[in-house]
């Protein structure tokens, strides 16, 4: 029995105790997964689950009072454990379906191999390839070339956390020292390079505020100094400043917060890699505090708390 | 002269090069993986093969302007006492607009409605329009998930263009549709079309025929209005949504804006900005009563202002051209046409309001199969 | 392209004369700066403006003095939000800006002849102020004017020397109430819907004009179809959060209507063809 079949048959079981699964469903064309919310169990038919199921669900958790089913991959269930550190969510009120993952699928940078085709149909063979037919012919491209950038350093692609596991735990075969390594060559660069870099990819931004509103991370939610007045932060200009301003204090309010699940990048319509920036602030986590993010429910975020004399931060030393 | 007109392919940034000699031509160009309407010169890369990421809207409707500035000064009178200066300027340059798509040449038209065709008519808007020459791209193919023809557009449809260029092997076939699109047959790259007119029209027949249609054919969707107002069919189809703007920021027929002062010390400007009514803060006001608190009801109100209320307003045309690009680049995969048919569908009706009675929730996407 | 007016630009005012109502609300006497206008400016009774405190924002209200009374227009202000609270820092011979008029009015004319009943709370006396002193001043045209006026203590009550002219007049019946006992209040206490079904107006030949919180509108319509009110002789008068004013911005719409374009004036036939999203 494949997963899909296997987590059709977990959500079967554990209905009535939830009120509603999420899970996943074919999206408007066949490369494109969408969240699905279940409330009958015969509804679990429509249920899909390959690379393509990429989107990080556990974002609705937060917002949902009743008791509630949820599929997760490895990296899916630090954002669990974070909630959990930060008390957002009622673990007595989750149901995790825990799949193991070996890499999902970016669906831009299949779109980029395709040339932006619009697919006719999408297989996956057994050899980790996805295949992809478009009306100019058919191409087969490796998962490990397509996934996003955050696979090719999982370090959890069993989850954390479950109740119910589908098939067998895998361990990361990845170094573990080569997590933060495109931070490191990125901070080898200038000032001034880093400045231009940030300021031709934020120059694109439209202020959608899609990667806050996807963000699992983002708890002001309707409160957000971007639109409000009092305090007022940020103009609506549509000026490189304001946006800066913008994408400053998202990435500053996720220090050591940031589950590094990528969703912020993975929605942005104009493609701008803004993952790195909160990649950025929690390798300066790690080396500050020790602290990585999402892996154990016990762990207190180091900006939840305050030591007087912190090991490493000199300037605290009286 | 010919009615058509012929741009080889290999003259096409000439042809861009005489535009720009009296107006600023913004072009769709890429930018890394995605393609944006840019003002065009040497070192970009045009890119012609795929719509935009973004329409061009912008052009006409920037997504922040200055609606005035205002300054604070002394009152020569009285010096206890201050006075306040206002100056709006709205100087606008020639523009051309390249490239862009039907379907985003249809959405001014939805615009020009709201900002032009009024008894208190948009100076900055129309000022805008009236400068701006829009050559239009037709679309050889349909792009992912976009649908024109169940809208009343078309791969090829004219409304909102003056110029409408059509794709051959070797260049493009150039149909003035507006006087001030015929002007463009007098620029000495452009050959005569004449000869080229049936393949283009061959081209454009084909290519109407591919675009999918997710409505019922040859007509435009009506909305089945007890469905519309039934709360649970929203929470049920929009529960995945985030509630962010990427839809109404991407959509060419969107065009809610706010308006914000914004201050420098003693002066500044009125800023009029693109807003979306995705937004909590779209209709807060200052007593915390929201009128629609919940993204169940902002999603319908979306839907309603392109399928029933701009209806309404303007003989039935829908405010929705069918781009698809809400669908595209939505992070999680809403999809309109699909709620659409939903809405439209009286069986759709009798399913909902069963499964509203049985107390079960009816399966999302079950036409999709069946 | 010069001559056509632009819609977002304010014409410059001055506030006269800055009144306390109550704790929190506070009226404006306010003219245009250039006194031509201020002779052709041309209003309808309910019809808004914008009030502008250039560098924080602006904000709607109704010019609640009457078109029969043109030496200023008066606005009066809740202190409740941003621009609110700028507009409450006013001193007489500060500058705003004023975009008006906008939105639709009452219907008087198809009130001529008719009972008049208006039912109010809190600052939702404003708009009702304009239309009450616009009939006074063509009394008669209109048959019997009852007016019922709450608010939360007596201190909450608008206009409070209009009040005592009205309850001094012997063809309006003016009728207060507070919400709770107070010391020295010897009037009704209790809330206006409840007051309404005590006072039992008939609805011969009557039109009954609404507007107060969103709570007391909901129970006042209620209590007026008990007293077999027609839904179109029920009329009310609409707040949104409205920005350009001229029904485009799409904040201030309850389906195809917008309010600040359509409205704010709607009966309760035409709401009742409106989605719920008051």
């Amino acid at each position: 029995m494949n997963n899909a079949e296997q987590i059709k048959e977990t959500i079967a079981r554990i209905f009535p105790d939830v009120e509603t699964v999420i899970c996943y469903q074919q999206g408007f064309d066949g490369l494109h997964a969408t969240p699905y919310f279940i409330s009958i169990p015969e509804q679990v038919n429509k249920l899909i689950w390959n690379p393509l199921c990429a989107q990080n669900l556990t974002s609705y958790l937060p917002s949902i009072k009743k008791k509630v089913g949820i599929v997760v991959k490895g990296c899916d269930s630090r954002t669990i454990i974070q909630y959990l550190q930060e008390g957002l969510i009622d673990r007595a009120k989750v149901v995790i379906i825990g799949v193991p993952c070996t890499g999902v699928i970016s669906v831009k940078k299949v779109l980029r191999e395709i040339g932006h085709q619009p697919v006719v149909d999408v297989v996956f063979d057994d050899n980790g390839n996805i295949v992809v037919k478009t009306q100019k012919g058919e191409k087969r491209l490796a998962i490990a070339d397509v996934c996003p950038d955050k696979c090719t350093t999982c370090q959890y692609p069993t989850p954390l956390v479950y109740d119910h596991l589908i098939g067998e735990p895998i361990a990361s075969n990845k170094p573990k020292e080569d997590v933060y390594k495109d931070i490191r060559e990125f901070d080898a660069k200038t000032l001034e390079e880093k400045r231009a870099y940030w300021e031709k990819e934020f120059e694109r931004c439209i202020r959608c505020y899609a990667c806050r509103n996807a963000c699992p991370m983002c708890i002001c939610q309707d409160s957000c100094i971007a639109e409000t007045r009092e305090p007022h932060w940020i103009s609506q200009r549509l000026s490189l400043q304001e946006k800066f301003m913008f994408h400053m204090i998202h990435a500053a309010h996720l220090a050591g917060r940031c589950v590094e699940c990528g969703e912020c990048e993975r929605v942005c319509p104009m493609d701008i890699p803004v993952a790195k920036l909160k990649k950025k602030i929690n390798a300066e986590m790690k080396e500050l505090f020790n602290y990585e993010t999402g892996v154990n429910p016990d762990d207190k975020p180091p900006m939840y708390t305050f030591n007087v004399d912190e090991a490493k931060i000199k300037e605290h030393k009286l | 002269m010919s009615d058509t007109g012929y741009l080889p392919k290999e003259k096409i940034k000439d042809f861009l090069k005489e535009l720009a000699k009296d107006a600023v031509v913004y072009a769709p160009c890429l930018e890394g993986d995605i393609v944006l309407f840019r003002p065009f010169s040497e070192e970009r890369t045009l890119c012609l093969d795929r719509p935009a990421n973004t329409p061009p809207k912008s052009v006409i409707y920037p997504q922040s302007e200055t609606l005035f500035a205002f300054q604070y000064k002394k009152a020569p009178e009285d010096h206890q006492k201050m006075s306040v200066e206002l100056k709006a300027d709205i100087g606008v340059p020639n523009m051309v607009i390249f490239g862009a798509r039907p379907c985003d040449a249809k959405g001014f038209r939805i615009y020009d409605r709201v900002f032009i065709e009024t008894n208190t008519p948009d100076p900055y808007y129309r000022k805008r329009r009236e400068n701006t020459l829009i050559v239009t791209l037709s679309c050889a193919a349909p792009s992912p998930g976009c649908f024109c023809v169940a809208v009343g557009g078309g791969p090829a449809h004219k409304e909102g263009s003056d110029v409408m260029m059509t794709e051959l092997e070797g260049g493009y076939v150039i149909e003035p549709v507006t006087e001030k699109g015929r002007a463009i047959l007098g620029k000495h790259v452009i050959e005569d079309g004449k000869p080229y007119l049936k393949d283009a029209q061959h081209v454009q027949a084909k290519a109407h025929d591919e675009v999918r249609n997710p409505f019922a054919p040859d007509e435009l969707p009506k909305i089945s209005q007890s469905l519309f107002n039934f709360d649970g069919f929203w929470e049920q189809v929009v529960g995945k949504c985030v509630s962010c703007g990427a839809c109404t920021y991407l959509c060419p027929t969107c065009y809610c804006f706010n308006i914000t002062d914004e201050q420098g010390i003693g002066s500044g400007e009125r800023v009029r900005s693109w807003d979306a009514c995705m937004f909590f803060h779209f209709t807060l006001e200052a007593s915390g009563h929201n009128p629609r608190p919940t993204k169940f009801q902002r999603f319908k109100n979306r839907v309603g202002h392109k399928f029933i209320y701009y209806p309404e307003k303007y003989e039935g045309v829908i405010a929705c051209c069918g781009c698809g690009r809400c669908i595209r680049y939505c992070p999680v995969n809403v999809d309109i046409s699909e709620i659409v048919n939903y809405l439209k569908d009286t069986h759709q009706e009798l399913h909902w309001a069963s499964s509203r009675k049985e107390g079960t929730q009816p399966t999302v996407g079950s036409t999709k199969d069946e | 392209m010069s001559n056509i007016k632009n819609p977002y630009l304010p014409e410059l005012a001055t506030v006269l004369r800055v009144i306390e109502e109550t704790p929190n609300i506070k009226s404006y006497h306010v003219v245009f700066n250039d006194p031509e206008l201020m002779k052709s400016f041309r209003f309808e009774p309910g019809q808004v403006g914008q009030l502008s405190v250039f560098g924080v924002g602006e904000s709607t209200f109704v010019i609640n003095s009457p078109p029969t009374r043109m030496e200023y227009l008066q606005f009066s202000v809740m202190k409740a939000g941003e621009v609110t609270a700028a507009i409450h820092n006013l001193y007489p011979g500060d500058q705003v800006g004023i975009r008006a008029p906008l939105g639709n009015w009452f219907p008087y004319e198809q009130m001529k002849g008719r009972n008049i009943l208006f039912i109010g709370g809190g600052i939702g006396l404003a708009p009702l102020r304009t239309l009450i002193l616009f009939m006074l001043d063509n009394r008669a045209d209109y048959k019997d004017i009852t007016i019922i006026y709450g608010s939360r203590t007596p201190p909450d009550l608008c206009y409070k020397d209009e009040l005592k002219e009205w309850e001094e007049r012997s063809d309006v019946n003016l009728i207060l109430t507070v919400d709770n006992e107070y010391p020295g209040w010897n009037k009704r206490t209790g809330f206006v819907p409840t007051v309404l079904k005590e006072v039992a107006p008939a609805p011969d030949n009557t039109v009954a004009i609404t507007c107060g919180p969103p709570i007391m509108i909901k129970f006042v319509l209620e209590g007026l179809a008990q007293l077999k009110f027609k839904d179109e002789d029920i009329i009310t008068t609409l707040e949104k959060r409205m920005k350009c004013g001229i029904g485009i911005c799409g904040r201030c719409n309850i389906g195809s209507k917008y309010v600040c374009k359509d409205g704010p004036v709607f009966s309760l036939a035409q709401l009742k063809e409106m989605p719920d999203e008051v």
